[in-house]
């Protein structure tokens, strides 16, 4: 589904991604760890297409197309989901108002006609359940005021109801409480399927307790220094980045 | 520099020839006074920004002819239509002159509506623009609110002006005084049509007596060729509360004052505004809040956004005289410029002379957070349509804090719709 075939990006003059490979497949669960300043939100970026970045050598393809040729808005309607580690308060667009855009720009590139209000509402509080999210929050700001916890979850709504090919979630289990963790986790785990696939980008292992990857990666320096199962996760938690950094260099 | 000559000939011809009664001595030494003063010009600090030359020459054109006494067709169908958007009481002045049926069928037993020439009290002498009002006014209208009346529907006030085939002056009046308990809702409402040059001139007061309440909205969707200086001037009784706002939707060269002056103590008065510009559209906000006594509140937030080669001027002041402890008053101006020919000159002041007081002040000027327009752009939003989204809450903000909510669903519309004007010529 994914392929990211020695990938070196930049910014500014400073070169963070120095050549990652990566293949994703449909229906797998990737967790990209490594630590901070590793490269592992860049390379979250550039798949998204932030215009920070500017990608100097590689190729990223998805589903067959070149992905780096398309604005962030035709990546996401493709159906690539970016899940922020910092999201973004918008005071005065309201929350169900950014809900709705988002579904009809999918839907009006599939070529399918916007979605019914009813319905609509009735499906974002199906997702709400799922993440303990009050009915209410639909008519805040997006973001506007939330608590960390409050909008990560939000994020996952919006994946959930999004139902994107690739998630991409960078930090999501950051700052959490085990609450939210949980609740967090629960909304990707009901995503996962044979069509899909979810890629985690994680600087501990907890997250990865309550979503089961089926690959582990670590970023080091700009690059996968070491990739292997769950049991690579248990190995770092253990260990720590230092050990994979010096298996590297050494 | 270039100065404001009006032609006292043709301005004392043109006074000469409206009704004479009550009001023509108030015009006669309105017209001295002017004469002796002038008009300010941009070497005065409070018109710095805003050069009235261009209004003054259409003033001149327009004195040459005679006011337009008949009304079009498509005058009569804009006014219609502008009734029947927003329910309210109205009352009209179209090209300076009071609409007799509106004042016929306004029907309230709580208000009573009459002619300022009906009123034995001279106009006393005020700035320049509102001796040059009082100089060529026609007639005005004195709006009383009964104690303890609570108005249901808003009372409309509408200004409109059709200069169609050559350049006009009109100058409107209307001075309301609220009774003691009373509570009443207000939209001030300027509107054009015609394609030759026009300038309006408007001076309202608006007293308020204790305990009393005001909602007032101020739509101003001149056309680009229509210009406008108008004067809100504000006496706040005890315990009274004043909640303004005001949208600048359009016009060419536009400049408002507002002034609030509180001399009881325990009002709240919030005065806020939009202003949404493009072109070479001008725009010109001053306000000013005269806190005497304490303990009193004054808070205003005007914001703006700007394309093409608009200019913004928005200057709030705050006064806190001497004595006047307890007095919170806090400004704040924030625009969005989405050209790089747009221009804004931002300038709170705050002059304080008591001690104990709660001042506060801030502006900013910015463009789109980038970080803002790339989530929505993850989301599937274009970027067009993210800085839509983003542009539109901004102005948002102002039009959920204006004080009659019953039409808060013709201005976002109205909003909605002169933004979308605006981002076409936006470079996007």
């Amino acid at each position: 589904m994914l392929q990211i075939d020695n990938l070196k990006a930049s910014i500014g003059d400073t070169e963070i991604l120095r050549g990652v490979s990566l293949d994703v497949s449909a229906g797998e669960v990737h967790a990209i760890m490594g630590p901070n300043g590793s490269g592992k939100s860049t390379l979250a970026q550039v798949i998204a297409g932030h215009d920070d970045y500017r990608v100097t050598s590689g190729s990223v393809t998805f589903n067959g197309r070149n992905l780096l040729d398309l604005e962030p808005e035709e990546r996401a309607r493709e159906g690539i989901f970016l899940g922020f580690q910092y999201p973004v308060e918008i005071p005065g667009v309201n929350n169900a108002y950014l809900l709705k855009a988002a579904v009809n720009a999918k839907r009006k590139h599939q070529g399918l006609a916007e979605i019914d209000a009813f319905e609509f509402l009735k499906l974002a509080k199906e997702k709400m359940a799922v993440l303990s999210m009050d009915p209410k929050f639909l008519n805040r700001g997006v973001n506007e005021g939330f608590s960390g916890g409050e909008k990560k979850r939000n994020e996952i709504l919006q994946m959930a109801m999004l139902e994107p090919t690739l998630a991409i979630l960078d930090e999501t289990d950051s700052g959490l409480d085990i609450d939210a963790l949980r609740a967090v986790a629960e909304g990707v785990n009901a995503l996962r399927s044979p069509d899909r696939a979810i890629v985690l980008v994680t600087h501990y292992q907890r997250l990865l307790d309550y979503v089961e990857p089926d690959h582990v990666h670590v970023l080091s320096e700009g690059k996968i220094a070491r990739s292997g199962d769950k049991s690579l996760a248990l190995e770092l938690e253990e260990k720590g980045y230092d050990w994979v950094r010096e298996a590297a260099n050494g | 520099m270039k100065s404001a000559v009006l032609s006292f000939d043709a301005l004392q011809e043109a006074a000469e020839k409206l009704p004479d009664g009550r009001l023509a001595a108030s015009r006669r030494a309105a017209l001295e006074h002017l004469r002796e003063h002038g008009l300010p010009t941009t070497r005065n600090e409070d018109w710095k920004y805003t050069d009235l030359t261009s209004i003054v020459d259409i003033g001149n054109q327009s004195l040459e002819r005679d006011a337009p006494r008949s009304r079009s067709q498509e005058l009569e169908r804009r006014i219609e239509s502008i009734r029947s958007a927003i329910e309210a009481d109205w009352l009209i002045i179209a090209n300076g002159l009071i609409d007799d049926q509106s004042l016929s069928a306004f029907d309230n037993t709580q208000v009573s509506v009459t002619r300022r020439s009906e009123s034995d009290d001279a106009i006393e002498f005020g700035a320049p623009l509102s001796d040059l009002n009082t100089a060529l006014l026609h007639d005005g209208l004195c709006i009383h609110i009964d104690a303890n009346a609570g108005l249901r529907r808003p009372i409309g006030v509408l200004f409109i002006d059709d200069a169609t085939t050559a350049p006009g002056m009109s100058q409107a009046r209307v001075e309301i005084a609220m009774a003691d308990n009373s509570d009443a809702s207000i939209i001030e409402y300027h509107a054009s049509l015609g394609s030759a040059k026009h300038y309006a001139n408007s001076l309202i007061k608006l007293v308020l007596g204790s305990n009393s309440r005001s909602n007032y909205v101020r739509i101003q969707e001149r056309s680009r060729h229509h210009n406008q200086t108008g004067r809100l001037s504000v006496e706040v009784g005890r315990d009274s509360a004043f909640n303004h706002c005001a949208f600048d939707l359009g016009g060419g060269l536009i400049r408002n004052d507002l002034t609030v002056d509180i001399a009881e103590p325990g009002s709240r008065t919030a005065f806020d505004g939009l202003y949404l510009i493009g072109d070479r559209q001008h725009v010109d906000n001053h306000t000013r809040a005269d806190h005497r006594v304490g303990p009193a509140e004054s808070q205003q937030e005007y914001r703006g956004i700007l394309t093409g080669h608009a200019r913004g001027v928005w200057n709030g002041k705050a006064i806190v005289h001497v004595g006047a402890d307890g007095t919170d008053a806090a400004q704040a101006n924030h625009n969005l410029l989405l050209s790089d020919k747009a221009e804004i000159d931002a300038k709170p002041e705050l002059e304080i002379y008591a001690d104990d007081v709660k001042c506060s002040h801030g502006t900013t000027i910015g463009q789109l957070d980038e970080t803002a327009l790339f989530y929505l752009r993850t989301r599937g939003l274009s970027k067009h349509e993210a800085k839509q989204v983003l542009t539109r809450a901004f102005a948002q903000s102002i039009v959920s804090k204006s004080p009659i909510v019953a039409i808060h669903d013709v201005l976002s519309a109205m909003i909605a719709g002169r933004l979308s004007d605006l981002m076409q010529g936006a470079e996007l």
